[in-house]
């Protein structure tokens, strides 16, 4: 058995007087595929924005890969991580957003060299080779001299699921990648996360309001509402047979606005 | 009848002197422009006091009383400029005072998703800034940077008064030695219009250039 990837230890976040997370804990394996779901507001998405180090916590402790995130140890005391520790800790974690956020005014080739070669020092000749494949295995290699502007939505996310793979993190965090798209378009979005799903060992933390896809890619299912973890358990469990109130509630709500679960 | 070809020559050469000002004053500006528009934004709040308070007081004084300072009053200080520095020094540094608020309001208008997504992709602040923010920011900055110019140009008509030789200095010279003053100013009017023109025209371009590529709305 080995130890957790992911350690969530009793975090709390406001913002002003929402409170957002509610001493929070949560453990996530190596390799594991983990679907965040639940109403929006319920703190889904603010874990994975906590766990990129896109808001700070207002307590509690998260450890990632055997290393504390917003803490340093220093002499046996754990003093606040400053931006190199922070820098050192993001190496393992790598973010897809909802709305892309793609560099508009870089080609689709430099938005995923660009991080690899300020960040880790590589090489223009083999940021590229490296980028080509990761283009390649999205789908996107024929649009690597494209403009982000010229593309889809689709096409964009695939993107900057590229560009994220580029820094080969441990962990990626999937910030409901499909939200934005057509519906036509969610496919090949998600064929792109199975096929990550198929050749990397990565631990993924997807929030999603893709109920099927949830069931099918993941391991385990966590139902957030109002800042806690309400309900976990295996795609099935959740899905065909939840126990609590709230998770049966939202599940019934999503169905009859015509997701498939 | 008088005879008017040498007094274009001095106009013409008026119209350097002109050029010359408006190019180093803006010189000047911009890197004034960039770093208090980027102090405004920092951190530590001494240097975001530094910023506002060089902004704020060189939008708050009169060019004219400004011109005359560097020019009159920094001697008895113990630094003597000539008229060319006193006039870029004084043009330089008020027009950057506006020139730093659209570079704050440019970095600012650049989507807090695209900050997001540099600190996902782990790069440092300032490589953020650089790579990703001010490209983006430079072309939000442009059109306006073009007035500011434009503003610079008009404004360099002030160096005459410390006696600069440049285009409204030239025109009164002729208009005192020919006693016509409809002739030299009608002129140097339309100089200044088609110097004006050249800059939006040079802006536009450069604008077009840098836009390509870019979402439609900004071309």
């Amino acid at each position: 058995m080995s130890a957790p990837i992911i350690k969530v230890d009793a975090i709390s976040k406001s913002f002003g007087a929402f409170k957002v997370l509610d001493s929070l804990s949560m453990q996530v394996m190596p390799r594991e595929k983990l679907a965040l779901i639940g109403p929006s507001g319920s703190g889904k998405t603010t874990i994975l924005r906590i766990l990129m180090t896109l808001e700070r916590i207002d307590g509690g402790h998260i450890q990632i890969d055997g290393e504390q995130l917003y803490h340093m140890e220093r002499n046996g005391q754990l003093l606040p991580a400053d931006e190199r520790h922070l820098a050192k800790m993001r190496q393992k974690i790598g973010m897809v957003f909802q709305l892309f956020n793609l560099f508009p005014h870089k080609s689709v080739i430099d938005n995923v060299t660009l991080a690899p070669m300020l960040t880790k020092g590589t090489p223009r000749a083999a940021a590229e080779k490296r980028a080509m494949e990761l283009l390649d295995m999205v789908g996107m290699a024929d649009k690597a001299k494209a403009m982000p502007a010229q593309l889809s939505g689709g096409q964009k996310q695939r993107v900057a699921i590229a560009r994220a793979l580029a820094l080969q993190p441990k962990i990626m965090l999937f910030d409901e990648v499909t939200s934005a798209l057509d519906p036509e378009l969610v496919e090949e979005v998600l064929n792109v996360l199975w096929r990550l799903c198929a050749e990397t060992d990565m631990t993924m933390l997807l929030v999603t309001h893709e109920m099927g896809f949830a069931h099918d890619f993941a391991d385990r299912v966590l139902f957030f509402d109002r800042g806690k973890i309400v309900e976990e358990g295996k795609p099935d469990e959740i899905f065909r047979h939840p126990k609590q109130e709230r998770t049966q509630g939202f599940l019934k709500k999503i169905i009859a606005a015509g997701h498939r679960v | 009848m008088t005879q008017w070809s040498g007094y274009f020559g001095l106009i013409l050469q008026g119209a350097l002197v002109t050029i010359e000002l408006t190019l180093m004053g803006s010189v000047l500006a911009l890197i004034m422009a960039f770093l208090a528009g980027m102090g405004r934004l920092s951190r530590f709040f001494l240097l975001r006091a530094l910023a506002t308070a060089y902004i704020e007081f060189f939008r708050g004084t009169s060019i004219f009383v400004q011109l005359f300072f560097a020019y009159f009053v920094l001697p008895l200080l113990g630094l003597e400029l000539t008229p060319l520095q006193a006039g870029v020094l004084a043009l330089g540094l008020n027009v950057g005072a506006y020139a730093a608020e659209v570079v704050r309001g440019a970095v600012q208008s650049i989507g807090r998703e695209q900050h997001e997504a540099c600190i996902a992709l782990n790069l440092g602040r300032w490589q953020g800034l650089r790579t990703v923010i001010l490209p983006q920011a430079f072309l939000v900055m442009l059109p306006t940077f073009g007035n500011n110019a434009i503003e610079l140009l008009k404004a360099t008509s002030v160096v005459s008064l410390i006696s600069l030789a440049d285009l409204t200095f030239q025109a009164q010279v002729v208009r005192a030695q020919t006693g016509n003053t409809m002739v030299p100013f009608t002129t140097i009017l339309i100089l200044y219009f088609i110097l004006a023109l050249l800059i939006s025209w040079g802006v536009r371009l450069l604008e077009r250039h840098l836009a390509r590529g870019l979402d439609g709305v900004r071309v």
